[in-house]
């Protein structure tokens, strides 16, 4: 029965409370541990149509008379237009319609970042529309731009109020330390860099507009580009059947699928929009850099007195101030905290969330702090860690609806141990080390959520709803999510996803909530068909309901019958069988969060400053897990991603201009195959039994978070080094080794 | 009017000198396999096997081509690495992925049995921010099955 | 814009040095649809070029890094630079003539600010961003010169023949003056078509990098033993490929602040290189 109830809904850390109306959630949870198709490894059930080339991106999209668009952009940090002249444009070769700031609301007449969209055109090529660009006349009037974060925050000039947060009192925690620390961490902006770029293709059909677009939320493209376009929701449908890559910066519909509606309305052709590679490292989002300047306290025992911290982010011209204090806050059983966030508004490119926002960096500031900790203490870091864990949710007092963080430094225990035989095999110029981080972050999705399953007379199943996958094979996982509870092999379900008009309402992939927020409803709307197939096949076969199930392409009685599936769809005929899902609430009161440990051996050649990162234990507490191969392929993406951050990624600007520097792939360095190292993943594969019928969290962001700390700590155990600034360049080791090296005369 | 020779068959080449050989492949004759993901060779996305070479077709002349046979991935559908590299998990979002085959199989054309270290410098060409590159490794070093 | 004419000549006898040659094209490619390299004509000169390699040390001008990363015969300096430059991809286009005339990869010049290698009165990086930059010849371009295998072929003395001299390859570049903002000495329509080198006893490449593959050097340090006498030439530097007399030559370095860790870089680089080539 639907249910209307008061919830806190939760993205990426950020809580807002409303009204959802849910459906209970009446199934049975499974069993623990591996089932006949959940739990199990299944390769992608999309991979050979990816692998082969075959499946269509919306950078494969070309739909007839298709014309292509061109956006000129401020080339400009802090500028104001003072003229643009569109016409001779329009009159270039092939060019069909052009766009200014009295056309769209996209385009401004200021510019607070280079970057910012000002005009656009359509042409019949994509050389064309640039080519156009060129000759728009343009004049600017440019100012000084504000770059430095600190400037800005004491000019007073922040996205969004300062952010305080209090519990109990600092300074008597600090008076009661035995050990006070205190260090100042900052991390790069970094850029998401999707292989496939943003972009969009529009086209309209009198009133109806439909947009072809990669996005990591159907249905919020539509909402979005209804709302602003003035149009019933259903008058526009959303195309995402394959989509290369978001991580968090794909969230919205951005600025390109505004350009792409208004020219294609202008022309009454189908417009993609599509930003290149440079466009995309300058105006597609970031994660902004941060400042973080940390305290903490703790008495002989280890006993964490006082945490405290000021967290400067340099958030750009627009976007949103991460949670970069989420991590101090929440992971420590602390009971004095003090921290501020301050967003800087800057002449920059507006972040965007990338990959646990906030969480990363604040991690990285936060787990490098403990080590410097443990070792004034004197103390395991691991056993620092153990000593200060919360049983409880530390900012409120709310009961996790399943922890198992000390189950993960558990199993990390055998990684932890390797450190004398690492450290031992150092030798010449490479000191080797190990070190660890904790990681917290959300991951519990939500309502609502929506799925159907359809079941033929042939008896295969297909999932339909209007979810996307973003290539972190949800694909598969709902795939097996329905092939359990219909009692099918996998290869008899298929998943119909991608398209606003062919399915229900399915919830954003971001924030790890893609699998805990659509996998129940599947799972609801596979457990509708079931008990309909059941409900046929007791008629048929005068049997019991309740005696009857499902189980390998079969239904079996407990009486003692088993008959395939076949013979009871078959006397379907054109008929079918539709079972409809939905997700339930979360647990009320309660704190639904993801644990983790990873554990980072490295070698650091302290003459050239080279790092190797060596080998990575991961260890994560996600709920159950649906698919271990597709799970262990994310664990190791996020890693990976974690490696750039902390190895070889930042965006760089001009000190002066604010002009971005690293816009292509050959300055802005992603990591190779080659920078990989030996990845260990072990996952608990303990459903949280308060969450859903599946008992699964996601996956997505948690391995990201640790990496760096980890990696940083292992450097200074392997040097003696303290690297507090990301990304650990060259530069950036051998100052530290050079610090150190001092630090030590000194002695 | 010049020929371009790709996965056999055999199609006129038309356009601005400064076109790609990924233009064409995609514009012209909807090969889509190919992906351009940074347009300028930074990144491997683009790769196709020009006479068994692995080449960047998004910084290719098509007119510059001449006789060299173009192989895309649609020309190594059938290509046992492909098996293998959804064996292995060896993608996610798999925009990047075409390219990785294609440089995999131009690897495995030279070196039969890669060793872990030779597939490492071997597909440094490749990115792939979904970071899937563990299992790439994986399945070229099992790509005979 | 208007795209340029490509010719592919049946041989090289009728280059008149209007057209502007086209072999891999993994460099010229990029600019010219940047549009920071203009041309009217482009010689697709590929086909033509010398390839291939005879005793190890002489070499066709087009021949690719791929061949000499795998062959057997060059010295190892070079087969190491070439192994470490670039990517496979690459490596599989670019020819090693094309690889000593490649452009810097000083951001401010490839993003198109008119700075001093443009023609423009002032080297943005020196006041800019330049982590990426030189440490000799600083002033007044602080670009650094990206070729590995030109650093290579510096310390193992190659010889260049074009299609009208006989020269060094150190005298193939020159730094770049008021009057004349090239790199290189190379005339118009002038084609690299062979490498010789001497053979030495010993050599070896190394290189620091941001990332273990596909980058372009921080520093890399080439260092060959002919007889008695050890030649070490280091790449990412300088606006050229930069010869470097001994090891206390990097006493002499004028690195931006940016770059000091680059002088650091380059004498644990040196040493070893020298280490390693010993007799």
């Amino acid at each position: 029965m639907a249910r209307l109830i008061r919830t806190e809904k939760e993205v990426e850390g950020r809580y807002t409370e409303q009204w959802v109306v849910v459906e209970e959630d009446p199934l049975d949870r499974w069993p623990a541990g591996p089932l006949d198709v959940v739990g199990r490894p299944a390769a992608r059930v999309d991979g050979l149509r990816r692998a082969r080339g075959t499946a269509r991106y919306t950078a494969d999209v070309a739909l007839p008379g298709m014309l292509h668009a061109a956006v000129l952009r401020s080339p400009h940090a802090s500028a104001r237009l003072r003229r643009l002249e569109l016409a001779p444009a329009l009159a270039a070769p092939g060019v069909r319609a052009a766009i200014g700031p009295a056309d769209c609301d996209v385009f401004s007449e200021e510019a607070g970042y280079q970057g910012a969209p000002v005009a656009a055109v359509a042409a019949e090529s994509f050389g064309q529309a640039r080519a156009a660009l060129a000759l728009v006349e343009v004049e600017w009037e440019v100012g000084e731009p504000l770059l430095d974060p600190d400037e800005a925050v004491r000019r007073g000039q922040l996205i969004d109020e300062p952010d305080r947060y209090e519990r109990g009192d600092v300074e008597r925690g600090l008076a009661a330390a035995d050990v006070v620390v205190e260090a100042e961490y900052r991390t790069a902006t970094v850029l998401h860099n999707a292989l496939e770029t943003h972009q969009a293709v529009c086209a309209w059909e009198g009133d109806e507009l439909t947009v072809h677009i990669s996005t990591q939320w159907i249905w919020g493209v539509r909402k979005d580009v209804a709302k602003r376009l003035g149009l019933a929701p259903d008058k526009v449908r959303v195309v995402c059947e394959y989509m290369g890559g978001g991580f968090g910066a794909k969230n919205d519909p951005g600025d390109h699928t505004f350009v792409a509606a208004e020219l294609a309305r202008r022309t009454g052709r189908p417009v993609r929009c599509a930003l290149t590679r440079r466009e995309e490292n300058l105006a597609s989002g970031n994660r902004h850099a941060t400042i973080q300047r940390l305290r903490a306290g703790a008495r002989a025992d280890g006993t964490l007195t006082a945490l405290e911290g000021e967290f400067v982010m340099a958030v750009g011209w627009d976007g949103f101030v991460s949670s970069t204090a989420g991590p101090m806050k929440m992971l420590y059983a602390c009971e004095n905290v003090r921290t501020v966030e301050l967003g800087a508004k800057l002449n920059t490119g507006p972040n965007d969330a990338f990959r646990a926002p906030g969480f990363v960096e604040g991690t990285f500031g936060l787990e490098c702090l403990l080590d410097e900790l443990a070792a004034k203490l004197d103390l395991d870091p691991l056993e620092l860690r153990r000593r200060n864990g919360a049983d409880a949710d530390p900012v409120d007092g709310r009961p996790f609806s399943a922890k198992n963080l000390g189950e993960c430094y558990r199993r990390a225990e055998p990684h932890w141990a390797r450190r004398a035989e690492v450290r031992a095999r150092s030798e010449g110029p490479w000191r080797r080390g190990v070190g660890l981080a904790s990681q917290i972050w959300y991951g519990g999705g939500g309502p609502p959520s929506y799925a159907f399953v359809r079941v033929g007379s042939e008896g295969d199943a297909t999932v339909l709803t209007a979810m996307q996958d973003i290539g972190t094979g949800t694909r598969t996982a709902m795939a097996q999510i329905a092939a359990e509870e219909l009692g099918l092999p996998l290869e008899r379900v298929s998943v119909s996803l991608g398209d606003s008009a062919r399915g229900p309402y399915a919830a954003i992939s971001a924030g790890s909530s893609t699998t805990p927020s659509m996998g129940p409803a599947v799972r609801a709307a596979a457990a509708d068909a079931a008990r309909q197939i059941i409900e046929i096949a007791a008629q048929r076969f005068e049997s019991e309901e309740r005696v009857l199930s499902l189980r390998g392409g079969r239904i079996v009685s407990e009486d003692g019958g088993a008959w395939t599936l076949e013979e009871v769809t078959g006397l379907l005929g054109d008929g079918q069988i539709l079972g409809r899902g939905s997700r339930g609430p979360n647990p009320t009161g309660m704190r639904v969060l993801t644990f983790g440990v990873q554990v980072a051996e490295v070698a650091v050649d302290v003459e050239t400053g080279e790092v190797r990162v060596e080998r990575i234990a991961a260890i994560h507490d996600v709920g159950r897990v649906i698919n271990p191969l597709g799970a262990a392929s994310q664990v190791e993406g996020g890693i990976i991603q974690g490696i750039g951050h902390t190895l070889s990624e930042q965006r760089l600007l001009d000190p002066a201009s604010g002009e971005a520097l690293t816009l292509t792939l050959d300055a802005y360095k992603l990591p190779t195959i080659a920078d990989v190292p030996e990845i260990v993943t072990e996952l608990l594969d303990v459903p949280d039994e308060h969450l859903t019928s599946l008992g699964s969290k996601g996956l997505g962001e948690p391995p990201i978070i640790p990496t760096a700390a980890a990696i940083a700590n292992a450097i200074r155990d392997a040097t003696g080094a303290d690297v507090r600034s990301l990304p650990i360049t060259r530069e950036e080791m051998l100052r530290a080794l050079e610090e150190a090296r001092e630090r030590a005369y000194a002695l | 009017m010049p020929e371009l020779v790709v996965n056999g068959g055999r199609f006129a080449v038309a356009g601005s000198t400064l076109k790609t050989l990924a233009e064409t492949l995609r514009g012209d004759l909807g090969l889509t396999g190919t992906k351009v993901a940074c347009g300028e060779g930074h990144c491997g996305a683009c790769t196709v096997l020009l006479d068994g070479e692995p080449a960047l077709s998004c910084i290719t002349l098509v007119h510059a081509v001449g006789e060299r046979e173009v192989t895309t991935i649609e020309g190594l559908r059938d290509h046992p690495l492909v098996e293998a590299f959804v064996r292995a998990d060896a993608l996610q979002c798999g925009f990047c992925t075409p390219g990785q085959i294609v440089s995999a199989a131009a690897l495995v054309g030279e070196t039969p049995a890669p060793s872990r270290e030779e597939i490492r410098h071997g597909m440094a060409g490749n990115l792939c921010r979904c970071g899937t590159y563990p299992r790439i490794e994986e399945a070229i070093a099992s790509w005979r099955g | 814009m208007s795209a340029p004419t490509l010719s592919r000549p049946a041989s090289l006898d009728g280059l008149d040095g209007a057209g502007t040659p086209l072999a891999g094209g993994t460099d010229l490619v990029p600019l010219l649809r940047d549009g920071l390299v203009r041309a009217e004509e482009l010689v697709d000169v590929r086909p033509l070029l010398p390839r291939g390699i005879e005793d190890g040390v002489r070499i066709g001008a087009g021949t690719t890094l791929a061949e000499l990363e795998r062959s057997a015969e060059v010295p190892a300096a070079l087969a190491e630079a070439c192994r470490l430059a670039a990517s496979p991809q690459l490596r599989h286009m670019g020819t090693i003539g094309g690889n000593l005339l490649q452009a810097t990869r000083c951001w401010y010049w490839r993003l198109g600010v008119p700075c001093y290698l443009h023609g423009g009165n002032r080297c943005h990086a020196r006041e800019g961003e330049h982590r990426e930059h030189a440490i000799f010849a600083t002033e007044p371009c602080a670009s650094a010169h990206p070729s590995d295998p030109a650093a290579a072929l510096l310390a193992l003395g190659a010889v260049l023949e074009t299609t009208s001299r006989r020269l060094p390859l150190a005298e193939l570049y020159r730094l770049p003056t008021d009057d004349d903002r090239r790199v290189t000495t190379l005339a118009p329509g002038e084609l690299i078509l062979r490498l010789e080198l001497e053979r030495p006893d010993a050599s070896v490449y190394l290189k620091a990098m941001d990332r273990q593959r596909f980058g372009f050097p921080l520093v890399g340090a080439a260092a060959a033993r002919l007889g008695g006498e050890t030649r070490l030439a280091l790449a990412g530097v300088a606006p050229i490929p930069w010869r470097l007399g001994s090891p206390a030559d990097l006493d002499a370095a004028t690195p931006l602040p940016g770059t000091a860790y680059k002088v650091e870089l380059a004498r644990a680089l040196v040493r070893r290189a020298l280490a390693a080539v010993a007799p």
